[in-house]
């Protein structure tokens, strides 16, 4: 296990304060690539001093040394399309609806983030340069928190952690469900990203109860039972009278969400975590068709991750602790490092939940069908603190951690990565021929494969972290072509993504089909005439 | 940003259905923003401590690192960390945390580089 060298910490420091020392920089109103494509800059002066008179100075960002923390990201942009022109930090509803009627009169784009930490999707960065980032961090309240229901109602910028706290020290019986990611990032974010975690309520759309939304006009909208006069129902019932619309605000720039609903999970009092260890490549296929019963019929309760080896020891390795060269690490070097740590080439994690005697009662009938299948079957105590062990057991109670972030920095110091999940049906024939595909477009592109694949439902996601060197020009061009590739090749064989990073949210979306697009942009020019909310996201003008 | 409870708190004795009696505290209690900045120690355990010292991040307490260097990964981000926006840690928050870690002695539980 590596982490960067005091040198590196020593070499990057001095880098650092010499360009800290040089940030002098020239205004945001120089660089018009910076700039909305169709607004000079008086205008954007003008607009950033109506901003300034809403929200204060110290919360207007208009300048590229304070809009600094908002352009890093993990993902390749050797073309600087995803470069804000600013960002605007409101602390109320209220001044959400001040900062769109700005937006309006000066055709402003804003783009609406949480935490802004959408690592591997481009983070805070928007779909295209120019748009200001709306950041909603300072938004930062849990409004509600039913102990009986186990419902919580939250503004953007509350984290995980945030709820986490709270619920230890209000002792309250119930677990959030997390991100890997979790200590940093939002419940609304995510779960407007219709993002997933490892617990039985890992897929968060789906625990999801009533929202605000605060439309390009200013309108306030409380969908399902939200706007019930004397109602008291907005977390406990989602569906509400008439058309469904939560959907339409996830994955979108139909509005800015506000206030955001959700279900917790009932403290169980026994837990169980197990991994099964399958030692091939090709396992890969035994594993999902041996899950995917469980998860049907719920005897196994969460979502359960398929881990590949690579994926794994990305987490705490460095690539030239594997190899000295720029070639595809073999699969024998790979099999035998994960063996050296306890690892399979494809590691399952799943738990059980319940008390002494349903555990007792269920747990043999899904181990004898995973021994079946030609898994081993481990528990804590054959594990016995192994650090990814430890890890996924941490996620699968809902638990802190950020220790999966070390896979960025696979290349170096630099790090990079950039995400590709696909969807498939949950049959293990789905498996090995998309292996086969994004190991042979990574490899021809100079990159490791390092895959993990999820069983939600009836679902499987594959999870494929393109992991390159962001300080080097060549590799970062060759990420963005091989993403554009996988993501081509994989949606001309029916598999297509769940989610995108701003740099592939077109392309993507062209693959749903042009009816899917029509009537997605006929809903934009209805709810955002003026396309202010995050143009471009998810392909929406 | 740190909770701190404010305005009512309703306890409220229950059963769960796992046969516990528990008390539940919060119902319908606005958990208030941050008032005020946070203490230095608080924010590197609920951000830093998570990667700096467990293997994942650098080991940067007990280096005497620079505070402007400090304040310059944060707000810069670095490699696999990410940015952290004035919104999420305020300037105030900055100052303290980056004379916290550089005067802080190392941790002996911390593991890593
Ligand atoms: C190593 C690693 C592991 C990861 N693991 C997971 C994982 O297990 N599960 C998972 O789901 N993700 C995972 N991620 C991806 C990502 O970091 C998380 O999904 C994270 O929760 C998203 O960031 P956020 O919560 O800060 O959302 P934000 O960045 O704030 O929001 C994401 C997007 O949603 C939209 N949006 C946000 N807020 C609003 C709003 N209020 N109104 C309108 N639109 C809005 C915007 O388009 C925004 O860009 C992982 C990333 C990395 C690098």
């Amino acid at each position: 296990m590596s982490g960067f060298s005091r040198r590196e910490v020593m070499r990057v420091g001095a880098v650092g304060s010499a360009m800290v020392a040089g940030a002098a920089v020239a205004s945001p109103l120089n660089g018009p690539r910076m700039l909305p494509e169709e607004l000079d800059k008086d205008s954007f002066a003008a607009a950033v001093k109506e901003l300034r008179a809403i929200v204060g100075d110290d919360w207007v960002f208009a300048d590229p040394e304070s809009t600094v923390s908002y352009r890093k990201t993990f993902i390749p942009d050797t073309k600087g399309n995803h470069i804000p022109s600013g960002a605007v930090a409101p602390a109320s509803v209220e001044e959400v609806q001040a900062i769109l009627k700005v937006a309006n009169k000066y055709k402003l784009p804003m783009w609406p983030i949480s935490t802004g930490k959408n690592m591997g999707y481009g983070c805070a960065t928007p779909a295209s340069s120019g748009q200001m980032v709306l950041d909603l961090k300072r938004m930062n309240r849990i409004l509600d928190f039913d102990a009986e229901l186990g419902t919580i109602l939250v503004e953007p910028g509350v984290t995980y952690q945030d709820i986490h706290d709270y619920i230890e020290e209000n002792d309250l019986p119930y677990w959030i469900d997390v991100p890997t990611v979790g200590p940093i990032v939002s419940m609304v974010g995510n779960t407007l990203e219709r993002g997933v975690g490892y617990t039985p309520y890992g897929d968060h759309f789906f625990m999801q109860c009533g929202m605000e939304v605060c439309l390009a006009d200013g309108t306030l909208l409380k969908t399902g039972m939200g706007s019930i006069d004397k109602g008291n129902t907005w977390q406990a019932f989602k569906w509400g009278y008439g058309p469904y619309l939560d959907g339409i605000f996830t994955q979108s720039n139909f509005g800015v969400v506000t206030k955001l609903g959700m279900w917790l999970m009932p403290k169980p009092p026994v837990y169980k975590p197990f991994v099964v260890r399958y030692p091939n490549m090709e396992d890969v296929a035994k594993a999902t068709d041996t899950i995917r019963p469980f998860r049907m019929n719920n005897l196994i309760p969460n979502g359960v991750l398929i881990m590949g080896a690579l994926y794994q020891l990305a987490m705490f390795e460095q690539r030239a602790n594997l190899s000295d060269t720029d070639g595809p690490i073999p699969d024998a070097i790979i099999k035998a490092e994960a063996e050296k740590n306890g690892l399979g080439m494809w590691n399952v994690y799943f738990a059980l939940y319940g008390t002494e005697e349903t555990i007792a009662a269920t747990e043999p009938i899904i181990r004898g069908a995973f021994e079946a299948s030609g898994g081993e079957v481990l528990t804590d105590e054959e594990m016995n603190g192994n650090p990814w062990f430890e890890h996924h057991k941490t996620l699968m109670r809902g638990g802190m951690t950020l220790e999966e972030i070390g896979l960025v920095r696979w290349w170096g110091a630099e790090g990079g990565a950039v995400a590709f999940a696909p969807v498939a049906p949950a049959k293990g024939s789905e498996t090995n021929g998309q292996t086969e595909l994004a190991k042979r477009i990574m490899e021809s592109y100079g990159f490791d494969y390092a895959p993990a694949y999820a069983v939600g439902g009836r679902e499987l996601h594959h999870i494929i972290f393109l992991m390159f060197d962001h300080g080097s020009e060549d590799s970062s061009q060759r990420a963005e072509k091989c993403m554009e590739e996988m993501i081509t090749e994989f949606g001309a064989r029916g598999w297509a993504a769940y989610r995108s990073s701003v740099s592939t949210m077109d392309l993507v979306a062209q693959q749903y089909g042009e009816a899917n697009r029509e009537v997605n942009a006929r809903l934009k020019d209805a709810l955002d005439p003026n396309h202010i909310i995050a143009p471009g996201k998810q392909g929406i003008a | 940003m740190g909770i701190s409870a404010k305005g009512r708190m309703a306890a409220v004795i229950t059963a769960t259905g796992l046969g516990g009696i528990v008390l539940l505290a919060g119902c319908n209690m606005p958990a208030q923003a941050s008032q005020g900045p946070r203490p230095p120690e608080k924010i590197y355990a609920k951000v830093c401590g998570y990667c700096h010292g467990k293997d994942i991040g650098p080991i940067i307490r007990g280096r005497a690192l620079d505070t402007e260097l400090v304040k310059y990964m944060v707000r810069h981000g670095k490699g696999g960390m990410p940015a952290f926006k004035p919104t999420e840690i305020s300037p105030e928050e900055l100052d303290n945390l980056a004379i916290w870690i550089s005067e802080s002695e190392a941790d002996p539980e911390e593991h890593g580089q």
